[in-house]
């Protein structure tokens, strides 16, 4: 539509107006209706990626210090700073924890929903619901049911002779307690998406597969889940990324500790930018987790192409 | 003196009309901002904004005594913005001096201010001008006016210190028969002593006999430690390009003694603060080392108790404290005007802060304290010698209240407290990621 208008315009010159009347007003209606998205999309998307690229190659300092061009010391010291590297497999390591029970859970709650349970809008209502809720709650509802005093878990532990459990503030346990909130919290979502394509299933399927004698098991198998392929694909790839992303639960719940055990990419990121002042070198670790993600997302959409093919 | 100063009108709510246009239209309100800084009809009102990082309880008192010293000087306005503590403030602050375009006045914790003057954060504050206003070295404790020099400038002049310190319940005291005569605890000199002093309580108690808490919180727990470690008479040097300089042999003899208090009876293995001033306020446990800043809340509880500084268990008196700090935050063009009104405003304040010490802290400017109202003041006046014992953070350009520097104490230390790392690995573990802090160039400055 753009490079028609184009064409018209630069074949017949001042013309264009009269002769196809309505055509550039038309491209300039268009232009209007995508500038607000277009300029908010440059200034705060394209502008920063560009001259976080930049940065990234100076000692730029949170305090207006530094800024000269020091070419890839950045990128060199993060690739053998130990920190960035535990950071980066932190965020690892709770992407694979989360998101296998991010969707295995989702779907077997969407199913269960969907079997005609008496209800439905109590279950529905209860699973979604926590996902409204903000980061700060939860973090704060999480930390107090954590609490190793006072905590409801370790009260229920204690009616059976179990010794208080520091969730939080073991290395082992800590980042295995954040998944599990991050499962209550975020679950919700990719149930809804679940719930929303089984309901999408034609009844037909079903219908000829129990003329043909199939189980339920069979059924479950061979129709309901192929039929879900699709939404499986879409769940999978938007839990990879959130889950890549994480930041607020973390730094509410654990601040990243103990020893560091829980601190993900965003937060030592932040670490380095805002508080450690190093502007340079935090832009250098972005684009280093940047392109980590890039690697995950191809991988992840090869996959995905070729189950499909 | 300056009554008659041409001020600008009403500023405040236009700024905030400004600064909500700014924020619906993007970027492209900013020139409006600017304006307004230049603004000068002839009210007489200054209006000078104020950012500092006091909630609770003592966001109530500061603006209290805000209210009093603009009612006071009847020409000032202050606008007042509180922040989270921490690193929600410092990096909001820090943005907002490096780009030139800072508040007229801010409050800073002293141990951070060494970190940010060399960086040009932060403007130096005038001493003759401070004299005028009748602040000057005389006026102040040695140790806390001398926190405010960097590279021969004052960069801070403290509010207050507020210093890590005992609190005891009196009645829980007098039961374990460890509350002398004249109504003060009992003294300890080592570290068995006062251990046998808290067991003595816990046995009153039933639960424990001092409350103190650690978990996920760097800030007690390097708090006490600094304490402990001071009291042996160690120092700690941390100068960038260089390894650390510590007392190794007191720092772990510190972190032992530390275990030994958290060991389920003397105090609570695994507790955060809130629960350590829950037990103490609930009258569970004989003792309680925290922050002045929890008088308050130990006042509310309606329970007997009395406060002192931490006993010196390791030959040295030592308290570890920072002082909350009035600083000039960098401007491009700060406005004359508005300058004076911030060393005036300060002035006031600090001549009024006795309401200050109302929130536990100590306040700094000695006319206040030397007042015999202030004897007057109880607890406060039984641990007002901590001003002459206070240590700071180490100076370095990532330590101080609400700092990283805290956090990388928490990951290496916690393990300790818990009882899955030694202490010897606990800290050299710490001292090797402040080592590496050290290794690189300081990004303040570069």
């Amino acid at each position: 539509m753009t490079a028609t208008a184009q064409n018209v315009l630069s074949d017949t010159g001042a013309t264009a107006r009269s002769s196809h009347p309505g055509k550039p007003r038309e491209t300039l209606t268009g232009w209007g209706f995508i500038a607000p998205f277009g300029i908010l999309f440059i200034l705060f998307m394209l502008v920063p990626i560009f001259w976080g690229i930049y940065l990234s190659f100076t000692n730029q300092s949170l305090t207006g210090a530094g800024g000269d061009f020091i070419g890839v010391a950045n990128y060199a010291e993060a690739l053998g700073d130990p920190d960035m590297w535990r950071s980066m497999l932190n965020t690892v390591w709770f992407t694979i924890l989360s998101t296998v029970p991010l969707v295995v859970i989702a779907l077997a709650l969407a199913l269960l929903v969907n079997t005609g349970l008496p209800g439905q809008w109590l279950w529905r209502l209860s699973f979604f619901m926590p996902y409204l809720l903000a980061s700060t709650v939860v973090s704060l509802i999480w930390v107090w049911l954590y609490n190793p005093q006072l905590g409801l878990f370790n009260a229920i532990l204690g009616w059976f002779g179990v010794d208080p459990v520091t969730w939080l503030q073991d290395p082992d346990l800590a980042m295995l307690s954040v998944v599990v909130t991050t499962v209550w919290w975020t679950i919700g979502f990719n149930f809804l998406l679940y719930l929303a394509a089984l309901q999408n299933i034609p009844d037909t399927q079903y219908e000829a597969a129990s003329l043909d004698g199939a189980g339920p098991w069979r059924t479950l198998f061979s129709i309901t889940i192929p039929q879900l392929g699709p939404t499986t694909a879409m769940v999978i790839v938007l839990q990879l990324l959130a889950s890549l992303k994480v930041f607020d639960q973390i730094y509410q719940m654990t601040g990243g500790g103990p020893a560091g055990t829980t601190r993900s990419a965003i937060q030592y990121i932040f670490e380095s930018g805002f508080t450690g002042f190093r502007f340079g070198y935090s832009s250098a670790i972005s684009y280093i987790f940047f392109i980590l993600i890039i690697i995950v997302s191809v991988i992840q959409f090869r996959i995905t192409a070729r189950r499909s093919a | 003196m300056t009554r008659s100063r041409p001020g600008g009108p009403a500023l405040s709510r236009r700024r905030m009309l400004a600064g909500t246009a700014a924020l619906l239209g993007g970027a492209f309100a900013a020139p409006a901002l600017t304006g307004c800084t230049a603004a000068g009809a002839a009210s007489g009102i200054t209006n000078l904004s104020y950012w500092h990082l006091l909630s609770g309880g003592d966001g109530i008192t500061m603006a209290t005594l805000v209210a009093e010293v603009e009612k006071e000087l009847g020409d000032l306005a202050v606008d007042q913005t509180v922040l989270a503590w921490g690193a929600p403030y410092y990096t909001k602050l820090a943005m907002a001096a490096a780009g030139g375009r800072a508040p007229d006045i801010a409050i800073m914790h002293a141990s951070r201010v060494t970190g940010w003057a060399p960086g040009g954060l932060l403007d130096p504050w005038d001493l003759d001008l401070l004299a005028e206003f009748d602040i000057t070295e005389d006026t102040f404790k040695p140790r806390i006016w001398e926190k405010g020099f960097t590279d021969g400038k004052l960069y801070s002049v403290a509010l207050d210190s507020h210093p890590f310190i005992m609190f005891f319940n009196t009645e829980v005291a007098d039961d374990a028969g460890v509350l002398a005569s004249d109504g003060k605890l009992i003294e300890t000199s080592t570290p068995d002593e006062f251990l046998d002093m808290a067991l003595e309580m816990q046995k009153v108690t039933g639960q424990h006999g001092l409350s103190w808490g650690y978990l996920n919180d760097g800030a007690q727990l390097w708090r006490l430690f600094y304490t402990f470690y001071k009291q042996h008479g160690a120092d700690m040097v941390l100068e960038t390009g260089k390894p650390a300089q510590f007392d190794e042999d007191a720092a772990i003899e510190s972190l032992e003694y530390m275990t030994k208090l958290v060991d389920g009876t003397v105090a609570a293995k695994n507790s955060d603060i809130n629960n350590g001033i829950a037990e103490f306020a609930g009258g569970k446990s004989g003792l309680l080392f925290s922050g002045v800043w929890e008088l308050r809340t130990m006042q509310d509880a309606g329970i007997p108790f009395d406060a002192t500084t931490i006993p010196t268990l390791f030959g040295t008196p030592a308290v570890y404290a920072d002082s909350h700090a009035f600083v000039l935050p960098h401007q491009s063009n700060p406005d004359e005007t508005k300058r004076r009104a911030a060393y005036e405003f300060m002035s006031t304040l600090l001549k009024d802060s006795i309401e200050w010490a109302g929130a536990g802290h100590i306040p700094a400017y000695l006319p206040v304290i030397e007042d015999p109202a202030y004897d007057d003041l109880i607890p406060q006046a039984h641990y007002a010698n901590a001003a002459d014992l206070i240590n700071y953070d180490p100076p370095a350009w990532f330590t101080g209240s609400g700092s990283d520097f805290q956090n990388y104490f928490l990951d290496a230390i916690q393990g300790v407290m818990l009882g899955g790392t030694t202490p010897e690995a606990g800290f050299s573990s710490f001292i090797a990621r402040i080592n590496t802090l050290l290794s690189k160039p300081n990004p303040v400055t570069v």
